[in-house]
């Protein structure tokens, strides 16, 4: 029961701060503000005079004191803190002196080389670190590249389908028109077949036909009616001799 | 508010990337344009908890490494302002120490 208790007031609680979230943005309609608020961009540095001052706190004076008026309020600060003694000449004073001689010196003789080498370290850390980025953006554009030619060739699978369905069809069409070729000279056969045997029969009778009543006129003939067609032949040859002559 | 939160007005889906250097509640006149009689109501309206003025130093810091130690190019003077700093820094702690050793009696 207690820990239900204090479950709920937890619950009460975060409610109410995530509430207060809600109130703290409502003056904002919850899109992004990319006018007031846009996203930081990594600029240049910053620019120094004597190695370290903001050029910002020069161009403070500048309206007011003109070009030389920083330096002469350096100046005149520095005379005023070591006339009262504000900043104590001690010893540490001189090790200070002899320490920053030597910076400069150091900057001056090391600085140019060492910025050189250290840019070129920044440009290759970049480069580096870029590197990973630039190859897989590569290999993705490369990976989309065979994915449309992928997707070209399997347009032309289709196409070679459909060749090979036409084909298909073609071979479907002459084996059809052979059957039906076929049929016909097998028709075509039995029919010649057929005139033909017509044919045969037709003359074989009428050969038999021709014998048998040659033969039986032949058979019908008597010696007499033999002898007087004789005859009658002798007689109208020598008539007609007698006709030429 | 706890330690390592957002500031309760930063909203991501307005402000986008949480930017350390940059102030998210309502802006008032800047410093700068501050006139001089309305210096006392300006410093009226601050907010002075702990957690404000510690987010203050930690707005100025961050604007400090944006400037001078974030950039690709940064050069040597962040560590000089840093060397300049913590040398003055340590002279005013030690200033009760560094006074016995004056020359002069009479400035």
């Amino acid at each position: 029961m207690l820990s239900r208790a204090a479950l709920r007031t937890v619950a009460a609680r975060q409610s109410a701060s995530t509430a207060l979230v809600a109130r703290g943005s409502a003056t904002d309609s919850g899109v992004r503000d990319e006018k007031n608020f846009p996203r930081p961009v990594r600029g240049e540095p910053g620019k120094v005079r004597l190695g370290f001052i903001p050029e910002e706190w020069f161009q403070f004076f500048h309206s007011k004191t003109g070009v030389t008026g920083p330096y002469t309020f350096g100046v005149g600060l520095a005379t005023y803190l070591f006339s009262k003694e504000i900043y104590v000449l001690e010893h540490e004073y001189y090790t200070g002196l002899s320490l920053l001689v030597m910076v400069y010196i150091a900057t001056k003789k090391f600085g140019p080389n060492l910025a050189a080498w250290l840019d070129k370290e920044v440009e290759s850390v970049e480069k580096d670190w870029n590197a990973g980025r630039q190859q897989t953006i590569t290999d993705l554009q490369e990976a989309i590249e065979n994915e449309k030619k992928a997707q070209w060739r399997a347009q032309g699978q289709e196409q070679l389908i459909e060749a090979k369905k036409e084909n298909v069809l073609l071979q479907l069409e002459a084996a059809y028109r052979e059957r039906v070729m076929n049929a016909y000279s097998e028709v075509k056969r039995r029919l010649d077949y057929q005139l033909e045997k017509a044919n045969v029969e037709r003359r074989l009778s009428q050969k038999h036909m021709v014998e048998w009543i040659v033969a039986n006129v032949t058979k019908a003939i008597t010696p007499d009616q033999e002898k007087q067609t004789l005859d009658r032949c002798i007689a109208d040859l020598s008539a007609l001799a007698a006709a030429r002559k | 508010m706890a330690i390592g939160d957002y500031p309760k007005e930063y909203n991501p889906a307005v402000h986008g990337p949480y930017d350390p250097a940059r102030y998210y509640g309502k802006p008032d006149t800047p410093f700068g344009q501050v006139k001089l009689s309305e210096l006392g109501s300006w410093f009226g309206r601050r907010n002075k908890t702990p957690q404000a003025i510690a987010g203050a130093f930690s707005r100025a810091w961050w604007r400090w490494q944006h400037k001078y130690m974030q950039p690709k190019k940064a050069g040597v003077a962040p560590f000089f302002q840093l060397l300049v700093g913590s040398m003055t820094f340590f002279y005013a702690i030690n200033y009760g120490k560094m006074k016995h050793h004056r020359n002069y009696k009479y400035h």
